[in-house]
């Protein structure tokens, strides 16, 4: 091969396999710059207006009570929404891998796992009416029970309204946990593992508690960034279930932002909200993406 | 001894799909079942029970209030799914094949973008296609949405690349085949089943999200999930309506996952344990 042939090689390799990838990136991180320019700047109304006003927004954010209410409750929706699908996620797994009943595991799975193919619009459309406090399913099934002291407001309450939305998101993440979990199982060397703490007569509990989930830390690790991130960023379901209330009770920064930057036309505000969001986000997907590169360049 | 642990894990496993069997199956039983009846039927307090005759006719009222949408909601996310998945497989390959310094940044910044919030450029996005008049079309609706979904459609096809046997790449690079024939030729077409799952979750992603559709779509272009937040909004008591609009909804995407829920798993499990 000569030189220029050579030359034309590499150059036809980028134009092909970087270019468009490169224009994404560029795209995508410009626009994340821009966020910032204009979180930085004095854009109120309609019509841009870039005059430089430093954090002035981020101060005003900070002394505003709504603000301190959503990062609470974007705090509700990890704690709730994390470790508890992680928790619940991990003994099904277990469960689904011990038992040999025939078709368990393919019943349960498919099961769990349909809401992953729903919008959060429609589960959110459907659990609305779940929750309906007067004429509402759930209710209506207590009553008929007989267990009328169980009842509650579900999302009418402001005290408890965010738990019951984070319940949704849950609902709809156990499937796609529990096959990540399970995966993560798989390896021979955690199968051998297994079997020969069994011999010793471990207890199943133990097994699953010493043994298996000190194996599988990378898996877990995995699923809950993807599990923080999903409920960080959370948006859909308050948007169609609550939109915030009552009150602003459930709203949360993702909200917040939308009704900032689209609805009250406070835009250099609800870029401020944003790069709020990104950075809880960033701190996230950081370690992950370190581990992904390990993994990829090993 | 073991045979005592085992019946309490079968049990366990009896008692959890039951449970499970509740949580997952009621709200669709709900579901398919306020879709069959009337507004007055709803209000008679007797979920549960379905009514003497079922209302079909719901089913053709809230498809002529979707109707539009779903046509914008499948001309948007196939065009996506298609741009997506073939620039994802380029850029799949070459981050996976490609190991230099610079392919190595690619790969750190493709994986800080994976899982953006879209907030984090949802202004600049809106400006933009203001700016360009895009947002009025499906163009620019298409064009957002493959932006944010390279990246994963990235990753998901390199890590199907890797898990391609190298044998008859490398021979055919000892024939002189360039990188682009071994792409093109040989690595893709071995890759299908990957390219079905990257396109299965895109288009899901797409068909589902809700947050860019809902302030980039206009009435002409808006997508199914912001139709179907306009009828919860607008037909507050008819919940029969708003559940016969979510059923229609979820066919395509629900349909796709009881079809092909093995290449559906698949591209959850590529896109959560590699990227």
């Amino acid at each position: 091969m000569t030189r220029g042939v050579f030359m034309r090689d590499k150059i036809m390799n980028f134009l092909v396999f970087v270019l468009p990838l490169l224009i994404v990136l560029v795209l995508l991180y410009g626009m994340l710059v821009w966020t910032f320019y204009v979180s930085v700047s004095n854009w109120r109304g309609t019509r841009p207006n870039f005059e430089f006003v430093g954090l002035k927004w981020y101060r005003m954010m900070f002394q505003i009570d709504r603000f301190w209410v959503d990062v609470k409750n974007n705090l509700k929706w990890l704690g709730v929404g994390v470790i508890p699908t992680l928790f619940l996620a991990l003994l099904i797994a277990y469960l689904l891998e011990l038992s040999n009943l025939k078709g368990f595991e393919t019943y349960t799975r498919t099961l769990i796992l349909y809401p992953a193919a729903m919008s959060f619009i429609v589960t959110g459309t459907i659990w609305s009416w779940m929750y309906q406090p007067d004429k509402g399913v759930l209710n209506t099934i207590l009553r008929y029970l007989h267990l009328n002291s169980l009842q509650s407001g579900y999302i009418t309450n402001p005290d408890t309204a965010t738990y019951w939305l984070v319940l949704i998101f849950v609902w709809q993440y156990l499937g796609i946990s529990v096959v990540i979990i399970q995966s993560s199982f798989r390896s021979t060397e955690l199968q051998e593992m297994v079997e020969s703490a069994l011999i010793d007569g471990a207890s199943r509990l133990r097994i699953l508690f010493q043994i298996i989930v000190p194996n599988i830390r990378g898996g877990l690790f995995i699923l809950m960034g993807l599990l923080i991130i999903s409920a960080l960023k959370v948006f859909d379901i308050v948007y169609i279930v609550t939109f915030g209330g009552p009150g602003y009770s459930t709203d949360v920064l993702a909200l917040f932002m939308y009704i900032a930057t689209f609805q009250q036309h406070l835009v250099a505000f609800g870029a401020g909200l944003s790069v709020v969001i990104f950075l809880m986000a960033f701190a996230v997907v950081v370690p992950y993406t370190i581990y992904a590169f390990r993994r990829w360049f090993r | 001894m073991k045979s005592r642990s085992q019946k309490t894990v079968k049990f366990l496993a009896i008692t959890t799909a039951i449970i499970l069997s509740i949580a997952y199956l009621l709200p669709i039983y709900v579901m398919v079942l306020t879709s069959l009846k009337t507004p007055y039927e709803i209000t008679q307090r007797t979920y549960l029970i379905p009514s003497i005759d079922l209302h079909p006719e719901n089913y053709a009222k809230a498809f002529s209030l979707v109707k539009n949408a779903l046509l914008n909601s499948l001309i948007i996310s196939s065009s996506v799914t298609a741009i997506s998945s073939f620039v994802g497989g380029l850029s799949g390959f070459y981050l996976s094949r490609f190991k230099s310094k610079f392919s190595k940044i690619l790969f750190v910044l493709v994986g800080i973008s994976l899982y953006l919030p879209y907030q984090a450029i949802l202004v600049p996005l809106v400006q933009l296609m203001a700016r360009t008049r895009l947002a009025l079309t499906h163009a620019g609706m298409i064009m957002s949405y493959s932006i944010l979904n390279v990246p994963l459609a990235s990753i998901l096809m390199g890590t199907f690349f890797m898990s391609v046997p190298r044998e008859i790449e490398e021979a055919a690079e000892m024939d002189g085949a360039t990188k682009r024939q071994i792409f093109f030729r040989v690595v893709s077409p071995m890759a299908m089943p990957g390219y079905a799952s990257t396109a299965i979750l895109v288009f899901t992603q797409v068909w589902n999200e809700f947050l860019l559709a809902l302030t980039l779509s206009t009435p002409q272009t808006a997508t199914l999930q912001v139709k179907l937040a306009e009828v919860k909004g607008s037909f507050v008591a008819l919940y029969n309506l708003q559940m016969a609009a979510a059923i229609i909804g979820i066919v395509v995407p629900v349909g796709f996952f009881l079809l092909l829920g093995r290449y559906f798993i698949r591209g959850i499990l590529a896109g959560a344990l590699k990227g």
